[in-house]
Order: C-alpha cells, then sequence, then structure tokens
C-alpha cells in the first residue's frame, strides 16, 4: 500500500507535538512545580526536586504520643474476618449456654416479654457478641446482663452468639401494623441533611454496607427500642465506636425517638 | 456521494483543533490549582492498623479533638467513619499554624474544607495529615467528599476557625465546641 503524501507532514507534526507536551509536563511537574510549592514550605529548589522525583522522603510525620490521654476505649471489641466466620456457625456450646437466657430472652431468642427483654432471635451475630462483650467489659451497663455476661469466655460469646442469630424472627400480626408518618418514615430512609442524620437504614437496614455491628432494629419492642435510644441520647448508653449512634440521637426529639421505636416495632421490611 | 480529500483534511484539523483546546483548557486548570492553590500530593506516609484505631492510642475517642501541645504546637485528631466525623465540631485557631491527622477504621472518605485549599483522602490503613493557617475566622463546612455508603451525603463536620484570643485551651490542652 502506498502511503497517501498528505499523511506525511500530519505524521510528523503530530509527533512533535506530543514529544513537546511530554517535555513541558516533566519540566512543569517535576521542576517548576516543585520549586514553587517548596517555595512555601521553605524548601529550597534542589530539595523540592528531590522529593518530587521521589528521591528524597517528605516530611516525616511530626512524633505523635502514643497515648497522651489515659483513655478509656469505648469498647474492648475488634473485628477479624476469623471473628467473623466463627460467628456464622451455631455450635452444641451455644444451645447448651443458651439455657441460662431463656428465662428472659426466651426459648428460641424470643424474649418472654418484649417490654423488657430485647429479642435475640434473628439478630445479627456480630450485633450479640458486640453486646456481650460489652455487658463483660463494662462498656455497656447493664445491672441484670452484667453479672450475666462476666462469667462468659471469649469462645463461649461467639458460640451463644452464634446459637440465637439463627433463629427466625418472631412473626408479627399484619393488623398491629398502623401506617407510619411520612416524617418518621424519611428519617428512616433517607436521614435528615440538615441535621447530619444519616438514614437509619443506611447503617441498620439489611446488607446496608454500614458498620457491621448495626442491630437489626425490626421486630424489636418499642419500649426497648426507644428506651436504647434515650440511653444513647443522654449518653448513659455510650458503647458506640465512635458515637455513630450517639451523634444520631442526640439531634432526634422525643417524638421522633418514640415514632421510631414504634415504626420499627412493628414493620417487616428493613 | 464524493467529498474532496482536502474537505477531509480540513474537517479533521478542525476537530483536532477542538480537542487540544479541551485538553489545554483542563492541563491550564490543573496548573492554575497546582500554581494558586497549592494544591499537592500528600508527602509523607504513615500507616496505622484500622481494626483496632478504636482501642488503643492516637485515635482511641477521649483522644479526638483539638489539643495544644506544651511546645505550642496545635493538633486536630479526627476521624471520619460511616456515616459520621467524630469530633463533629473542631476548634480551631486563625492565623496560627496547625496540624489535622485524620485516619479511619472502616472505608475510604475524604475531606475538605470548604474555601481553603484542605483537601485529603482518608485511606483505611494509613494517617492523612494536613499542615495548614486558617485565615478566615467563621463555620467552614467540612464535607465527606469520598461515597463511604448510604449515609455519605449526611455525613460532614464544622471547623470553627476562632481569633486567637477567643482560642483557650484548657488544663489538658484540649479545645472542644461544647466547652464555649
Ligand atoms: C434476668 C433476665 C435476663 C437473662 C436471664 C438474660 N438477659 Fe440478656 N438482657 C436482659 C435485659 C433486661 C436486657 C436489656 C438491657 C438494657 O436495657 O440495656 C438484655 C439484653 C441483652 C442483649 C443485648 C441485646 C441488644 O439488642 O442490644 C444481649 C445480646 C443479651 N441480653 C444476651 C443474653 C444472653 C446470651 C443471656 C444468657 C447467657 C441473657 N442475655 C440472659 C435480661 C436478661
Ligand atoms: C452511622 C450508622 C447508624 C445510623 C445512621 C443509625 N444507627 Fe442506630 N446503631 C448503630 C450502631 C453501630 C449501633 C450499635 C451500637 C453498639 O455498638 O453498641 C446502633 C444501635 C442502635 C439501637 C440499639 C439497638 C439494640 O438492640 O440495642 C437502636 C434502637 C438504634 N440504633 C436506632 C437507630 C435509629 C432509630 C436510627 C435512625 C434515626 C439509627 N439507629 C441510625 C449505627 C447507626
Ligand atoms: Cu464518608
Amino acid at each position: 500500500m502506498s502511503t497517501d503524501p498528505l499523511d506525511r507532514p500530519w505524521r510528523l507534526w503530530a509527533s512533535v507535538a506530543i514529544l513537546s507536551v511530554f517535555v513541558f509536563s516533566v519540566l512543569f511537574g517535576f521542576v517548576l512545580l516543585p520549586i514553587i510549592q517548596g517555595r512555601g514550605a521553605g524548601l529550597d529548589a534542589f530539595e523540592s526536586i528531590c522529593r518530587a522525583l521521589g528521591l528524597r522522603p517528605g516530611s516525616p510525620a511530626a512524633p505523635q504520643p502514643a497515648s497522651e490521654a489515659k483513655a478509656q476505649p469505648t469498647t474492648r471489641v475488634a473485628w477479624s474476618a476469623e471473628l467473623m466466620q466463627a460467628l456464622d456457625r451455631p455450635s452444641a456450646i451455644g444451645a447448651q449456654l443458651a439455657a441460662a437466657c431463656t428465662a428472659c430472652h426466651g426459648k428460641d431468642g424470643r424474649s418472654v416479654d418484649p417490654k423488657l427483654y430485647p429479642d435475640l432471635a434473628g439478630q445479627s451475630a456480630v450485633a450479640l457478641y458486640k453486646q456481650l462483650n460489652d455487658f463483660k467489659s463494662g462498656s455497656r451497663l447493664s445491672a441484670v446482663m452484667a453479672p450475666l455476661a462476666q462469667p462468659l469466655s471469649e469462645e463461649q460469646i461467639v458460640a451463644v452468639s452464634a446459637h440465637f442469630a439463627a433463629f427466625p424472627v418472631r412473626s408479627l400480626p399484619p393488623a398491629q401494623m398502623p401506617a407510619p408518618s411520612e416524617a418518621i418514615e424519611r428519617l428512616v430512609a433517607r436521614g435528615d441533611p440538615t441535621r447530619a442524620i444519616a438514614a437509619c437504614n443506611a447503617c441498620h437496614g439489611e446488607q446496608s454496607g454500614g458498620p457491621p455491628e448495626a442491630p437489626r432494629l425490626t421486630h424489636q419492642g418499642a419500649q426497648y427500642l426507644s428506651a436504647q435510644l434515650r440511653a444513647f441520647k443522654s449518653g448513659e448508653r455510650r458503647n458506640d465506636i465512635y458515637s455513630r449512634m450517639r451523634n444520631v440521637a442526640a439531634v432526634l426529639s422525643d417524638s421522633e425517638i418514640e415514632g421510631l421505636a414504634g415504626f420499627y416495632s412493628t414493620t417487616f421490611t428493613y | 456521494m464524493a467529498i474532496g480529500e482536502e474537505a477531509i483534511v480540513r474537517s479533521e484539523l478542525r476537530w483536532a483543533a477542538v480537542s487540544i483546546g479541551v485538553v489545554s483548557l483542563i492541563m491550564l486548570a490543573l496548573i492554575y490549582a497546582g500554581i494558586v492553590h497549592h494544591i499537592n500530593p500528600p508527602s509523607n506516609i504513615e500507616p496505622i492498623d484500622p481494626k483496632t484505631l478504636h482501642l488503643s492510642g492516637e485515635f482511641t475517642e477521649a483522644n479526638l479533638g483539638t489539643r495544644v501541645s506544651a511546645e505550642g504546637q496545635v493538633t486536630s485528631r479526627i476521624v471520619a467513619t460511616q456515616f459520621t466525623f467524630q469530633p463533629r465540631c473542631i476548634v480551631l485557631p486563625a492565623n496560627q499554624r496547625v496540624t489535622l491527622r485524620f485516619a479511619t477504621p472502616d472505608v475510604i472518605h475524604g475531606i475538605l474544607v470548604t474555601g481553603t485549599n484542605v483537601n485529603t483522602m482518608i485511606v483505611p490503613g494509613y494517617v492523612s495529615q494536613v499542615h495548614t493557617v486558617f485565615t478566615r475566622t467563621g463555620e467552614l463546612l467540612m464535607p465527606c467528599h469520598e461515597y463511604c455508603g448510604l449515609g455519605h451525603s449526611e455525613m460532614f463536620a464544622t471547623l470553627r476557625v476562632v481569633p486567637a484570643s477567643e482560642f483557650k485551651p484548657d488544663a489538658q490542652g484540649r479545645v472542644s465546641c461544647d466547652a464555649r
């Protein structure tokens, strides 16, 4: 195939153009810009060029105190892949341990009195594990649960959490379901950007991709849910990592708390 | 239909000019941002374990917020987590060199402080550090600018920049929004 004579000068100039863009970028990115920006940070030209080229390391981090405050962590729980897998496997040990819980939380994890005791059936094992750990370490205060959680070992907590998580949730009669108000439904599904409240379902929804330890809320007793929300709001309950739940509850009004607790206690969805 | 060779070349040149123009404009915007706004890549790499971030050391909840060291260095430690900043309101002095240190226990977040060139990603496993001087006082919005999940659009914090005379650390060198 013969080349078209029109193509030849075009190719030459295109190559020249691309090459000059390349040369300009190298000069600008590795020489000119570092010198200009380095001046602001008090670096000489040679030092800034070496840093831009990666020949010298950047400014070392200012040394930081390991833990200058004798800070108490909100919880002792830390997640790992192994722990998550262990929580997926119900075992015989779990069933044995659960005998100590049935008086309040029911035989199948369905509470004998939802006004007083939360349902454990169908709750995420990860959430149960974290709460039991926090009762044990004292991060979450409960005069009833603390003495029950304290004797449990790490393995026993994993086993009993996996055990209760495996039961199906309580079934609710559809007749009980009043239509939720629009404002409550908006908080649940959309949140409130003006108050920086993320939608409850961004964290509590099924497979929401939020914090792993966020518990399932649906089918739980309204009294229990509103008591927890009030406790987060007042700071009485403070075992949520980095205030994820306290920051939300702090700006909820009392009527919103009642509405949200009612919504979750009666709804099948979410 | 026959189009002359010359007409094709002219049309190609016109379109080439358009695309070169677009690319040049973008390059100019980058150069402008680099020189005028001092936007540059981070200069230090500092790893930290995201799984135990909340347990011990620098990023424990009680350690977060603004703190003035004995040498007078102002440092604010902030955690970005789904879907909140902790603390949510941060006090900093104006016209003074301050250091912001960010970390996350979960997914990638990012911050920018409106009206300033403070802008960084916050990647699990690393501390993101920014040195800056705030020249304007007032409440500056600091939204998360890296999609981090369903609650991303409600994730923001406030930087309260106060004149040096109103910046009063307590006995431990801490300054928080509630204390004022
Ligand atoms: C005497 C009654 C009683 C017994 C027995 C009991 N619990 Fe509880 N449990 C409670 C109460 C009350 C609460 C709510 C505490 C609160 O309000 O903070 C609770 C809360 C919990 C929670 C937190 C649930 C949530 O959604 O946050 C878990 C997990 C739990 N119990 C597990 C257990 C396990 C496992 C056992 C058996 C070893 C057990 N409980 C035995 C009364 C009891
Ligand atoms: C940023 C994520 C996030 C958002 C948004 C959020 N929550 Fe939570 N919530 C959590 C986490 C995490 C926990 C578990 C705290 C812990 O670790 O003890 C929790 C716990 C709770 C509990 C206690 C449940 C129990 O079984 O003990 C209730 C009730 C609750 N949230 C209600 C709500 C409501 C209502 C909303 C919406 C207004 C909401 N949450 C929004 C993350 C979130
Ligand atoms: Cu974010």
